[in-house]
């Protein structure tokens, strides 16, 4: 029994107490935990999952030319990330609306140049070593300034999210519902983007640019296949990136492999496992719901 | 004074024109059946008159607020993936009052129960959108324009997909809503419901529009559908001038 325990305490506990970079990392990963998955799962709804993916590119060149002007400096790559993502958000919609294409078309082409420009700017200050840092994070250079931007990223999103939520939701089902009553849904979708671009830069620090996205969308994917609610999908998501965070950082801690795409594959097993054994729609439901009796619904039989 | 009327209004899609010079006075407390072929310009039309359309010349008075115009889209137009439940799209309809902060209280929640119950929707309060019956859908929509208040209430084909039910709850919660006062425009295609409830027709065709009597309309229909028995001509294939305005509008 305690040996159990002094192999529980050494895998789980201790890391966290004898090193400060990990107690850093794990605050970040939660703080990131909290205001991401909820961006994830309005996306997922609205049919935007790969937007996310897409946006996550286009913040490379902003963060390339904050570390070409300021060294690795989190604030400046920070700010770099976020004008480049809401410019190529707003460049993506203008041009949309310009031409009459669809939005996904024109945002897959700015975020290809975006992501182009961005790895020809660092590799043309710094070395791959630089590179692989900007890409894939390192949990090692969270110190006291990214965690305060991480966690002032979060609160801010969430307490936006709040206020914004109702009208978000309507606008989710039934757009002209909306702007019937005089709402611009284009202000409200505006809004949102600008959240999400800025839960990506807060994100690169810890998961890297292109694993930022992972903790928004995977833990959103994965509620999918435990709750039909709207509340339940939110309070879900927030709890698999939690234990994502926290087990992803764990493993990458004893295994000795980067942290981002550790956090990523965690979560990822956690949708993997609901895809094969969820409660809605994974194999094992519809497995099930094939071997239920028939139904029969009392309200659209009832006589006339 | 009548609440909407269209003064000379010409509306135009996507650079082609739809409706050209078209004028009109819709009654308050009537039903009036928006009728037409497809393409003929209903849906414009019902665009240009909440607000979403802005006609190319032309006017629409609307003595109605924003607020208080309500518009039933048809079915399809709605993302039923979307994990929300009827009590949730109910509410939605107090948002000329709640606005994005004010929350729900109990007399909104009374208030919504005794819709549900007129409606036959209740016990459905907690059932996620996805999961209800094309019927149960469009009268937890007719339920949100409840809410609502609405003054101005427009439904495009409110009785396609649904079952006999729910069209008979529909058409008598529209007729009380218009004995009320509020002014409703149904677009409609189904000759039989069509006898059932409008009160006066304003037909689109050829990029114009003309009121005609509902019952002229009918026998139009039915001396066609005697002609074309084995092909069964529908009665929006009739043009402006086989019909005879009606006098009253």
């Amino acid at each position: 029994m305690l040996d159990l325990l002094t192999t529980l305490d050494a895998w789980l506990i201790a890391p966290l107490t004898d090193y400060a970079f990990m107690r850093r990392a794990l605050v970040g990963g939660l703080a990131l935990s909290l205001a991401a998955p909820p961006l994830g799962v309005f996306l997922m709804l609205r049919g935007m999952s790969l937007v996310g993916d897409a946006m996550a590119h286009a913040v490379l060149p902003g963060v390339a030319l904050g570390f070409v002007l300021a060294g690795f400096s989190l604030p400046a790559m920070s700010l770099g990330g976020l004008i480049a993502g809401l410019l190529v958000a707003g460049l993506a919609g203008s041009v949309s609306r310009m031409t009459g294409h669809r939005e996904d078309s024109a945002m897959a082409s700015f975020y290809l140049i975006s992501l182009a420009l961005g790895v020809m700017l660092v590799s043309l200050r710094g070395s791959s070593v630089d590179l692989t840092h900007v890409l894939f994070g390192s949990i090692l250079a969270i110190d006291d300034t990214a965690l305060w931007l991480i966690a002032s990223v979060a609160s801010a999103t969430l307490l936006v999210l709040a206020l914004i939520f109702r009208v978000l939701v309507v606008e989710c089902l039934d757009p002209l519902f909306l702007r019937g009553q005089g709402i611009r849904g284009g202000l409200v979708h505006g809004v949102f983007l600008g959240l999400m671009v800025l839960n990506l830069t807060a994100g690169f620090q810890t998961l890297g640019t292109l694993m930022a996205v992972g903790l928004m969308m995977l833990p959103a994917t994965t509620a999918r296949f435990w709750s039909q609610r709207l509340e339940g999908l939110i309070g879900l998501a927030i709890l698999i990136a939690m234990v994502s965070s926290t087990g992803g950082l764990l493993v990458s801690y004893h295994l000795g492999l980067p942290s981002g795409p550790c956090i990523i594959l965690v979560a990822g097993i956690a949708y993997l496992v609901s895809a094969l054994c969820g409660r809605y729609g994974s194999l094992l439901a519809r497995v099930r719901r094939r071997a239920a009796p028939l139904e029969t619904d009392e309200h659209t039989c009832k006589p006339s | 004074m009548s609440r909407l009327t269209l003064e000379a209004l010409t509306l135009a899609q996507s650079g082609r024109t739809v409706l050209e010079n078209i004028s009109g006075t819709f009654e308050d407390g009537a039903i009036t059946a928006l009728v037409g072929a497809n393409g003929a310009g209903k849906s414009t039309l019902i665009q240009a008159i909440m607000g979403l359309l802005p006609p190319l010349s032309g006017k629409v008075h609307c003595g109605v607020s924003k607020e208080r115009r309500a518009w039933l889209p048809q079915q399809l137009a709605l993302d039923l993936t979307f994990p929300m439940s009827v009590e949730e799209l109910m509410l939605s309809g107090c948002w000329p009052t709640h606005g994005t902060f004010k929350r729900y209280g109990p007399q909104d929640y009374r208030r919504m129960h005794t819709i549900m119950q007129r409606l036959g929707l209740s016990g459905l309060a907690h059932r996620p959108l996805g999961e209800l019956s094309g019927g149960q859908r469009q009268r937890a929509l007719l339920g949100r324009t409840l809410m609502q208040e609405a003054e101005l209430l427009l439904l495009d084909e409110p009785f396609a997909n649904v079952d006999t039910h729910t069209v008979e709850i529909l058409c008598d919660t529209l007729r009380e809503m218009a004995s009320a006062g509020a002014t409703v425009i149904v677009v409609l295609h189904d000759m039989e419901q069509l006898a059932k409830l409008a009160d006066c027709v304003f037909l689109l065709a050829g990029g114009h529009a003309q009121w005609v009597e509902p019952e002229t309309l009918l026998e139009r229909h039915h001396a066609s559908a005697r002609r074309h028995a084995h092909t069964q001509a529908p009665f929006i294939s009739l043009n402006l001038p086989d019909v005879p305005p009606c006098s009253t509008y």
